[in-house]
């Protein structure tokens, strides 16, 4: 008699993987017990497909659903959801997509994936009560540099090989040409979002490396440094000042102060 | 340790004579805008608490609706345990809404580190009423409230089985103090794929313990294995057979007035649909207490 364990480890390589060997003598139910699972079968693989052409539509746009469909039942074989918050998977699609057969004929798919995705996480998200200037200018010139600052939650960057952001456009305006001649071309995206709206701005390299370090959490001093290296003149104060006018920061805390 | 049960009963009373609605995605803006007249909101906790703007609308509501909660990702069958980070995140949802009910399934759906998107049946033995035992024990010592469980829907069963699935929940309830959700519809659905008479099963259903009811519809299709047959599949997609409405009809009358859900979970039709089909189970529990009055001698 099968142990609890045995069973789930063999429905789950039924489900998942389409492997359903060892399930004979497991079932009963209909004429052909075995055959039931494969509702459940079914079912995983339908509903994680349509959550995924759910997610990026734009890039099914891109692509066809059919291409699309076809590698995320790949996707949902190799790299089932390990959460069952399901808005939360789908993250390393992008990159797996890219590595699909026939991908090499869209070079910036994988961009252009990653970009929709982030469209998606920042358009759910909520944003906080910007910190006003003042309080950046209360910090001391001693404690600055030990500065960390949170940005809003739908804020998210991205830099790409190619123009993505047109494509995007072309998406959402539903103005794409007949035909298009696409170059590769370096863009520094910031996206930012909240409560179902987003928007997609370019930045310049500097901005945007200085603007993604913060995101990620960098003291300014080491931010600061790290732009100097990039470009002698980085004005660090003024991107500093930008993006608190711009209202990107939530949160500020010095570094080691628990307060 | 046992829970005590603690759920509310003034709220309970008062919404047990309205049905609730399944509160999903595609209407939370309507419903955030009309606050339609509906007695309660069901919800499951997984389609908010990755979604920040969806949470942040719940809570809004919340200030006006009932609320339950209704989880589908806390695997009590599960040979690999629960997910203990999804529950401390189920317990803050929790502490923030103050659901009338909390629920979820009689199933499994994690295996390893896979979580597989549905609610996958268990064998009706003694090694998964263990089992399923001390993960609902588990579940209610972390939300401080008794955890209702829902009975599948069903279109296999076990060679290990040992026991009905009654005695399997009424087992559950023995060992667990947890409450009940029968869903009737899954009952219909189950009674025709495995070939049960689907009233004695609400005969034998441990009615003391129930505290809700669902409905939801299914999707009939070929049985592959038996050409001309038909397989009911638990989909959610349309609106409660009549067959269905029959069985809930007898199920109020012998459970009496429990809060009931209409669930639509795909193809997810006009709030104005949903509504109506909560009035149709109104009507039904209007039916049923006046009915009750009468044997009181009332009418």
């Amino acid at each position: 008699m099968p142990a609890l364990a045995n069973i789930q480890q063999a429905m789950r390589q039924a489900i998942v993987a389409g492997v359903s060997s060892d399930l004979d003598a497991l079932f009963t139910g209909g004429k052909e017990p075995r055959k039931r699972l494969e509702i459940h079968r079914r079912h995983y693989e339908a509903s994680l497909v349509k959550a995924m052409l759910e997610k990026f539509p734009a890039t099914t746009w891109l692509v066809g659903s059919a291409y699309l469909s076809d590698g995320a039942r790949q996707y949902i074989r190799e790299y089932p959801p390990q959460d069952p918050c399901i808005a939360a998977y789908g993250a390393t699609f992008p990159q797996y997509l890219a590595l699909c057969p026939g991908s090499d004929r869209l070079p910036y798919l994988q961009a252009f994936a990653e970009l929709e995705w982030h469209v998606g996480q920042v358009s759910i998200a909520i944003d906080y009560p910007a910190i006003p200037i003042e309080e950046l200018a209360a910090v001391g010139i001693d404690t600055l540099p030990a500065t960390v600052l949170t940005l809003q939650p739908g804020t998210r960057y991205l830099h790409a090989g190619w123009p993505v952001d047109e494509l995007m456009r072309y998406f959402l305006t539903d103005t794409a040409p007949d035909q298009l001649e696409f170059e590769p071309s370096g863009v520094w995206l910031e996206i930012r979002g909240a409560r179902g709206e987003f928007r997609i701005n370019r930045l310049e390299e500097a901005d945007f490396l200085f603007r993604k370090a913060i995101w990620e959490g960098l003291p300014i001093g080491v931010v600061a440094e790290r732009l100097l290296e990039f470009a002698a003149a980085f004005e660090a104060g003024k991107a500093l000042a930008g993006i608190v006018s711009a209202g990107l920061v939530a949160k500020l805390a010095v570094q080691g102060d628990c307060q | 340790m046992r829970t005590e049960v603690a759920i509310t009963m003034t709220t309970i009373q008062e919404i047990q004579r309205f049905a609730g609605i399944g509160l999903r995605l595609p209407h939370i803006a309507e419903v955030v805008a009309t606050r339609p007249p509906v007695g309660w909101l069901e919800i499951h906790p997984e389609n908010f608490l990755a979604n920040p703007h969806a949470m942040e609308l719940l809570l809004e509501l919340a200030e006006q609706y009932p609320i339950s909660v209704h989880t589908v990702g806390i695997s009590v069958g599960s040979v690999c345990g629960i997910d203990r980070e999804h529950l401390k995140q189920l317990r803050s949802l929790v502490e923030k809404i103050n659901p009338i009910l909390v629920s979820g399934h009689l199933a499994w759906s994690t295996q390893g580190e896979a979580y597989l998107n549905d609610l996958l049946p268990i064998p009706y033995n003694e090694e998964s009423l263990q089992l399923a035992a001390k993960h609902i024990r588990e579940v209610q010592e972390h939300l401080g409230r008794p955890y209702l469980i829902e009975n599948p829907s069903s279109y296999l069963g076990f060679e290990t089985s040992t026991m009905r699935e009654t005695e399997f929940l009424s087992e559950l309830v023995e060992r667990t103090n947890c409450r009940l959700l029968c869903d009737v519809s899954n009952v219909y659905l189950s009674s025709h794929n495995l070939g049960y008479d689907a009233y004695e099963y609400i005969d034998r259903f441990p009615a003391g313990a129930v505290a809700e009811l669902h409905l939801g519809g299914f999707t009939p299709e070929e049985d592959s294995a038996a050409p001309g047959d038909e397989i009911w599949v638990d989909t959610h997609e349309c609106a409660v057979a009549d067959g269905a409405w029959e069985l809930y009809a007898y199920t109020i009358r012998k459970f009496g007035v429990v809060p009931t859900l209409i669930e639509w979970d795909s193809n997810i039709p006009p709030l104005a649909t949903l509504l109506k089909e909560t009035a149709r189970a109104k009507a039904i529990v209007a039916g049923a207490v006046s009915v009750e009055a009468c044997h009181a001698g009332s009418c």
